[in-house]
């Protein structure tokens, strides 16, 4: 539920910085404590609340401008994150909308290929429920993976020849074959992956990342979503502001989204026929004249409007500088291929990432949808990872080179895996897989990963696990753990409960994935 | 709890020592924070038996345990023992993992001092009916109205005093905005700045309560506890046909209708006596919210869901409870247990819809509103069919004793169909397993068992609590059904073919029995069903596809929906809605995956088999999906069509004769006779419900078979005594009454159908809208384990909270009742919720914070007397919801300056004692809203669809299902650009950004509390926004041509106009300066001030030179940009 995130806590204090109040308030009371101070200084007002609104509270900590006045805000210290030693930084999570079909990519099934076309049997199935588009078949008939596997680097880990730069960096990579999920079908399942729930009101993991680690820089925002062009070709299930939602968080921790077409980031550009100096005149006017406003009532709200309007100047120049590709030298094109020239594609928001994880963006999403591979995977399935699998290299390839991978954890995921058994007509040249929730293959890497991991294990049919099951609740643990975040001990009171990303069931963080 | 913010009395570790407690206020917040998760209600959770919120259980003796609370004695208290031991095992609370979380010293205190105070448990205050309590005295005449007396009184208690009174342009302009959503003009301001009346102020406020804004602006804030939208939220995110609701809510509050009227309506519109149509549009509340049609849905999940998500929406709505917490579990907290809230979910688990809304905005039961013209003959006809139905709700009422009266008279006694060479009755009531009995008498086999995948059982009730297929589910009935052409025999039963996206109806037959071999050319006989035709084969031979098998008469069956969906709801409303673009074939996939296009290029060769078959379809389509309907046929043994008859719920059905080609030939065949296929896996009839499915080896008459689906049933029935009926044979037996036996109702019913058909003609071209329509069946639900759809625990009647006042008597327990039980002046929380949410909406803050939540974890009352006091006011002013406004913006709290002093900061940092006015950053509507106002720009029409204005491009497409009808936003223009921003188009899953960036909620759920947030988004929204830039430049062109020539006056009226007085010198000044630079730099640059000036659609004044209307422009941008200008 969206909501004013104040007091769902009974405790009772007697300082306001000691009040189940949120910081944002406590800070603008500090600040309109030291207003005086603030407002003798000259120069420009750096607008401590809505700058620690939207972008953290590193500024607060003076550790962005030393010669700042030191804030009389605790900020974040009573959260007591990180909860110990982060291994990672910053996380970049690529979002394989749709479910990607585990068996064609890197759960190597042998053995599949003799049992083309047969039954598979009940036992493997068990009670498994069906979704509506399956439950009707009247034969569950086992459809090999079309492409090869071979092995790869040191560790020898199978790849399929779909994934030829995947295949690359196998040795860097933590491959999870054994995450479940408990939702069968997209919308619960790509909520639980994202909230820790099925139901709408949660606050999804970057939202909780925003709210506990707060911002590393002061001109963007602390978490970015990316949305990758849609392929027509493909079937695009459907994404929405309830993925990167703060829930019951404050709406200042949702997530900011960056776009490729227009404005990068919404009404960011000045209108036609105001330049610079304009807009500066404009708010110097806007600030003065709020400034007297504050003087005469006294309402810390107008002083977080007057930050609001300062950093919303300096976002002006900032995300422009950010999106400014001309100065990447050839290798990143070389790299990264010649898709990321264009906005919009995976491969450019990869570039992007790389981008923002220099300049400190605590939390990237990249949404690439497209992966309901219903039917026609093999027409279908060769492009998706055409799109993909070059730039993921890329983009780990490139954090590596620049030294950022050691403190950065990028994910690939989707929702859920999808079935062994063909949905719709099999034939040896083309099949349809359907959703499938007991297992599928997640990859990490990069700060508190093991490199060159392969975990977990599934049976023959890629359709249970057999070995170190990761729940989608474990996996999220473990993710928080990379970024020095106990999961337990994070928690957010809201409707009378401890609310946690992984709640409500408990949770454990997978040490075996853990470098 | 106010004490932290108030500087406070619990300060001190001694804090309790000697006052006394209050348990409500006190001591209930510290046992609920810190010890309920496991001492609570919820018993999974409890730990060592020891429950502590209710005192019955607190105090009990629990056998190898210290007593946790002695009255009196808390050395002798285990509790206190615990939150004060030195030992970490032994120390209390402790967290999920067994840490120890100590108590504060002032908490530990105050449970100390309330156990020696006796430990006297209170039930929790928002449980208890508020009574008026007595008004203070208020000595020092400032108080306008009892609100102040107790505000006052509290301030002075923490040692604060009011601020003086807000200057008249300031109140002017708040109390504008805060009832109309708009500013007043600048005449309005200066006849109010004029009028030295002592009632000038009352005479506004009447004024403004009178207006049609006032309802528009209330709506606003009631659309977001109703969780309004115009899309479904959910896969495709599909337009739905729903604002006539949102018009609904305006005109109510126009009307100044009774608030438990209008509550009453929202809850059960459809169930209330009508002379119009509004409370039948209200009753859309409760569709109001999420639904899909994904493909991959299970039918059960969804409608579980559906319940779910209604129930908690009405918690939060009316009851200011979260009852969701309790889907999984008792609630930890609060005293709501899993069963209330199932119980509570039952109410709504009763409505006449398929669980799927098929991707169109029509998803029924609808009402077609009548064109204006033709609105008071409908409303007459309307309030004919309302009294002729509360004849027949009466009759439902008191149908137990009808039916008792009926069988004492032993007149017309049910009659039972005879058992002669009955050969398998399968009621299929087992409700678990898989093994099926044959309850014929001396059947042989005795059962049967289903395979492949389970039967699912009891996810709903007709006869009985019903069993449904699977689609892999197969039933195997073996060779009985065995018959020669030569036999007469006759089969059939109660069936529901199921609704969901992916069984859309196809175009082929799906079988309901079948004694056929489809690998031996079809041999035997099957009853089938295609489109709504129903058919009868027998079969010797048949090829695969003949034309003739194609039924040239199969038409679309209507929509089974009566009264109030239009039963002649055009093609066009049905239709799901196409994107606006064309879409590509490809893009299609979810909605047909089966589609094998690698067979589609092999077309098998044609079957050139000789017919040999006998095949009967009945004329009329009956409804496909969702409904139960008996299907029944019977046959002679003749070998010709004509021996055979087609039976619909016992009626016979018109045939006609596809083919009478069988002749002498057999029909005997080896394969098993079954459910749902045909051997051995052909023409699945998918995920369909069956009851009391019947074999007779003889041809059953017509006067038996209209016995079959009810009579021969409620014969069996009412052979027992009535005492030992359960409700389903209750509802059976009824129905069956009502329909059969009581020619009065039949003979309303067909006065209501006559009626109805008038009413289709007279609202003919009229606008749709979803609403609630109740079934005749029995309003029910399940307890789910953990919530699981499939873990059905225990089945419950629709009811009320078990802590709350009982449902009112002599009603049966449906929407209607809970609607009466939540406007019943015994209802401790509506008037309480809803006064205080008109006190959150003008103050900025609830009396009770939590506006959402006035259970045990949400925040206690900051004034307890004032809240109950406005609660009795309110019931007892008949509901009057415009006098609660008046009362409040009429006080001198409200009155008061926004200005506020550092000694009242440090008291009270928030102002939750009020000791100065509100002041906070409007919400996202009133923000667009008033520049558009200012500007000019606005367009007042009240009301009509909703509306697309600027929005910049490429919002929806980056996160739309490509082949949904709300992929592509296709903004309108002219007047569309300018309306109210409550009639922006609504989407769930990406809503309006200039909106969002404000804290506008995506309407998912009922939001009582928006959030109110700075961030920089927000300023490059009116910064940037063409919407914000085109107002500004229209600002600017208004104040050029009204102000004079004299830039200060201009700019006097600029601030007239946003801020309702002249601008002060030292704004002015910087506006001037500011004005300078700008026309510098315009005059110096004209083809800048040209692009400026030319931005948004409406044509500027080309009269003015471009220079000076840009440099005006960005003064009015400047201007609209002001903290007091974004701020109330």
């Amino acid at each position: 539920m969206k909501q004013h995130p104040l007091c769902t806590d009974c405790e009772q204090n007697s300082k306001v910085m000691d009040m189940p109040i949120p910081d944002g308030l406590k800070r603008e009371w500090a600040t309109l404590q030291t207003r005086r101070r603030f407002l003798g200084r000259s120069g420009k007002v750096l607008g401590w609340a809505a700058m620690a609104s939207l972008f953290g509270e590193a500024a607060l900590r003076g550790d962005v401008r030393p010669g700042g006045p030191k804030p009389a805000v605790p900020g974040r210290e009573e959260l007591k994150l990180p909860h110990f030693a982060p291994k990672a930084k910053r996380a970049i999570y690529l979002f394989m909308s749709g479910g990607p079909p585990q068996i064609d990519l890197l759960d190597y099934k042998p053995n599949l290929t003799a049992q083309f076309n047969k039954d598979m049997p009940d036992s493997v199935r068990g009670n498994q429920q069906l979704t509506g588009m399956t439950a009707g078949q009247s034969r569950f008939p086992v459809a090999p993976s079309h492409w090869p596997f071979k092995q790869y680097g040191q560790t020898g880990t199978w790849v399929s020849d779909l994934l030829p730069y995947t295949a690359r960096m196998v040795d860097d990579l933590t491959i999870v074959k054994s995450v479940n999920t408990d939702a069968i079908n997209h919308e619960p399942a790509i909520m639980l992956m994202n909230t820790g729930n099925m139901n709408a009101g949660k606050p999804c993991l970057g939202s909780w990342l925003a709210y506990g680690l707060g911002s590393m820089n002061d001109n963007l925002p602390t978490f970015v979503v990316l949305q990758t062009k849609t392929n027509p070709k493909e079937n695009n299930q459907p994404v929405s502001s309830r993925l990167w939602s703060s829930g019951f968080l404050s709406s200042e921790y949702a997530g900011v989204g960056l776009r490729s077409g227009g404005d990068p980031v919404l009404y960011l550009t000045d209108p036609d026929g105001v330049d610079r100096e304009v807009r500066r005149n404009m708010l110097d006017a806007v600030e003065q004249i709020n400034r007297q406003t504050l003087e005469e009532i006294g309402d810390p709200e107008t002083n977080a409007r007057i930050a609001q309007y300062e950093m919303a100047y300096r976002m002006q120049t900032s995300v422009p500088e950010l999106v400014d590709m001309s100065k990447e030298p050839a290798s990143t094109w070389d790299l990264y291929g010649p898709d990321a020239k264009e906005p919009g594609t995976f491969a450019y928001n990869c570039l992007l990432a790389r981008r923002m994880a220099e300049r400190g963006v605590r939390f990237t999403q990249i949404y690439k949808r497209g992966w309901d591979v219903h039917d026609n995977v093999t027409g279908v399935l060769p492009i998706l990872c055409q799109e993909t699998d070059r730039a993921c290299y890329a983009l780990v390839t490139d954090l590596k080179r620049r030294g950022l991978l050691d403190d950065t954890l990028v994910v690939w995921a989707g929702e859920f895996g999808r079935t062994v058994y063909s949905q719709g007509g099999l034939t040896p040249e083309n099949y349809g897989r359907d959703h499938h929730p007991r297992c599928f293959t997640t990859w990490m890497v990069g700060g508190g990963a093991r490199p060159g991991l392969t975990y977990g294990e599934t049976d023959e049919y890629s359709y249970n696990v057999v070995r170190d099951p990761v729940h989608v609740r474990d996996f999220n643990a473990t993710i928080l753990h990379c970024l020095g975040i106990d999961h337990n001990k994070f928690t957010f009171k809201f409707q009378g409960l401890d609310q946690k990303l992984t709640s409500p069931v408990p949770a454990y963080v997978v040490n075996g994935l853990l470098a | 709890m106010l004490a932290w913010a108030t500087g406070c009395h619990h300060s001190q570790a001694n804090a309790g020592a000697g006052r006394h407690l209050d348990f409500n206020q006190d001591v209930q917040p510290i046992l609920a924070s810190r010890c309920f998760s496991c001492h609570g209600p919820d018993p999974e959770m409890r730990k060592a038996g020891l429950r502590l919120d209710l005192a019955e259980f607190a105090m009990k003796k629990r056998p190898g345990h210290p007593d946790a609370i002695v009255p009196g004695h808390p050395e002798r208290s285990e509790l206190v023992k615990r939150i004060e031991s030195k030992d970490p095992h032994h120390l209390m609370p402790q967290n999920a993992q067994g840490e120890a979380k100590p108590m504060k010293p002032e908490e530990i205190a105050i449970l100390r001092e309330w156990i020696k105070q006796g430990a006297v448990y209170r039930p929790h205050w928002a449980f208890e009916a508020p009574t008026r309590p007595a008004v203070p005295a208020e000595p020092d005449g400032w108080a306008k109205n009892p609100i102040d007396a107790f505000i006052l009184e509290r301030m002075k208690k923490e040692g604060l005093k009011p601020s003086p009174e807000a200057d008249k342009a300031t109140l002017i302009r708040r109390v504008t905005l805060d009832l109309t959503g708009l500013l007043p003009t600048p005449a309005e301001a200066r006849a109010f700045e004029k009028d030295n009346s002592p009632q000038a102020y009352e005479h506004l406020v009447d004024g403004l309560l009178a207006r049609a804004t006032f309802g528009e602006q209330r709506a606003r804030y009631w659309l977001d506890y109703a969780r309004y939208a115009d899309t479904y939220g959910l896969h495709y995110d599909n337009s739905k046909d729903i604002w006539p609701y949102r018009d609904y809510v305006i005109r109510s509050f126009n009307e100044n209708k009774p608030f438990d009227q209008f509550a009453m309506e929202q809850i059960a519109g459809d169930l209330l006596p009508a002379k119009n149509l509004d409370p039948l549009i209200g009753s859309g509340y409760v569709r109001l919210g999420l639904s899909t049609n994904e493909g991959g849905t299970i039918t059960e999940e969804l409608r579980v869901n559906i319940a779910r998500e209604r129930t908690e929406a009405f918690g939060a709505t009316f009851m200011g409870l979260t009852v969701g917490c309790a889907v999984c579990h008792d609630h930890k907290f609060d005293p709501t247990t899993q069963k209330d809230f199932y119980s509570l979910s039952a109410f709504f688990n009763n409505l006449d819809e398929k669980p799927f809304n098929d991707d169109r905005p029509v998803w029924a039961p609808v009402v077609r509103v009548p064109k204006a013209q033709n609105a008071s003959a409908y409303n007459r006809v309307l309030a004919q069919r309302s009294e002729l139905a509360s004849r027949q709700n009466w009759m439902r009422q008191h149908e137990r004793e009808l039916v008792e009266r009926w069988l004492a008279s032993r007149q017309n006694p049910p009659r039972p169909v005879s058992t002669d060479r009955f050969a398998v009755r399968l009621r299929l009531d087992e409700g678990s397993g898989d093994v099926l009995k044959n309850s014929a008498p001396n059947a042989n086999p005795a059962s049967f068992r289903a395979t492949v995948l389970k039967p699912e059982w009891g996810e709903t009730t007709w006869l009985w609590p019903d069993f449904r297929m699977p689609s892999s589910t197969r039933v195997l009935l073996d060779q009985t059904g065995d018959y020669e052409r030569s036999q007469a025999f006759s089969s059939g039963g109660w069936f529901m073919m199921r609704s969901a996206p992916y069984f859309a109806v196809e175009d082929k037959a799906e079988t309901l029995i079948s004694k056929m071999d489809a690998s031996q050319h079809y041999r035997g006989w099957d009853l089938s069903i295609r489109k709504g035709i129903v058919s009868v084969e027998l079969v010797n031979q048949a090829p695969k596809e003949d034309p003739k098998w194609k039924d040239p008469k199969a038409k679309e069956a209507k929509e089974p929906f009566r009264y109030p969906t239009p039963q002649d709801l055009t093609k066009k409303d049905l239709s799901a809605n196409k994107p606006p673009e064309q879409q590509k074939e490809e893009e299609k996939k979810e909605k047909k995956p089966e589609k094998k296009k690698d067979d589609a290029k092999k077309p098998e060769p044609k079957d050139t088999t000789r017919e040999a078959a006998i095949k009967v379809s009945t004329n009329d389509a009956l409804p496909v999906a969702g409904q139960w309907k008996h299907i029944f046929f019977a046959y002679d043994g003749s070998g010709r069509a004509a021996g055979v008859r087609i039976y619909i719920d016992g009626k016979p059905a018109p045939t006609h004769v596809v083919s009478d080609s069988l002749g002498n030939a057999t029909i005997r065949t080896n394969a098993p006779m079954q459910l749902g296929w045909r051997y051995p896996d052909e023409n699945p009839a998918k995920q369909t419900r069956y009851q009391d499915i019947r074999l007779y080896a003889r041809a059953v008459g017509a006067e038996e078979a209209a016995r079959l689906p009810f009579e021969d049933y409620v014969a069996e029935v009412t052979a027992r005594p009535s005492p030992q009926w359960n409700d389903d044979q209750w509802h059976a037996v009824s129905e069956f009454y009502l329909n059969s036996v009581d020619s009065s109702f039949r003979q309303v019913s067909g006065e209501i159908e006559r009626l109805d058909a008038q009413l289709d003609k007279l609202s003919d071209g009229g606008d749709l809208t979803l609403v609630s329509w109740e079934k005749p069946s029995l309003a029910y639900a399940d307890v789910l384990t953990r919530g699981m759809y499939t873990a059905r625990a225990e089945r419950v009647e629709a009811n009320t909270p078990h802590f709350l006042p009982s449902l009112p008597k002599d009603e049966p327990p449906n929407r209607l009742a809970l609607a009466k039980w939540t406007a019943s002046p015994d209802n401790p929380l509506t008037a309480r919720v809803t006064v205080n949410r008109i006190w959150y909406e003008l103050f900025g803050t609830g009396l009770v914070e939590t506006t959402d939540d006035f259970g045990i974890m949400g925040q206690r009352p900051s004034h307890p007397e004032l809240l109950d006091w406005l609660a009795v006011e309110f019931r007892e002013s008949g509901w009057n919801i415009k006098h609660m406004y008046k009362l409040m913006v009429m006080s001198a709290t409200y009155r008061q300056s926004a200005a506020s002093t550092p000694a009242q900061m440090a008291r009270d940092p928030r102002n939750l004692l009020l000791s100065h006015g509100p002041r906070f950053r409007m919400d996202a509507e009133m923000v667009r809203d008033i520049a558009l106002q200012s500007s000019g720009l606005l367009v007042d029409k009240i009301g009509g669809p909703s509306v697309k204005p600027y929005q910049p491009p490429n919002v929806w497409e980056q996160v739309s299902y490509p082949t949904s009808d709300t992929v592509h936003y296709v903004q309108e223009h002219g007047d569309a650009l300018y309306r109210r921003s409550m009639y922006t188009y609504w989407k769930r899953m990406a809503s309006p950004p200039n909106m969002d960036a404000f804290d506008a909620p995506m309407r998912d759920v009922v939001c009582t509390r928006r959030q109110r947030t700075d961030t920089p988004l927000q300023a490059l929204v009116t910064m940037n926004d063409v919407q914000w830039v085109e107002a500004a430049r229209e600002l600017a062109q208004r104040v050029i041509r009204e102000g004079g020539r004299e830039p200060e006056k201009r700019i006097d009226l600029m601030s007239e106009i946003l801020l309702s007085r002249d601008a002060p010198p030292k704004m002015a000044a910087v506006l001037e300066t500011s004005l300078k630079q700008l026309e510098e730099h315009y005059a110096r640059d004209p083809k800048a001030a040209r692009a400026l000036v030319d931005v948004g659609e409406k044509k500027r004044d080309p009269s003015i030179p471009e220079p000076e209307l840009a440099a005006w422009t960005m003064v009015a941008s400047e201007m609209l940009n002001l903290d007091e200008t974004l701020t109330k």
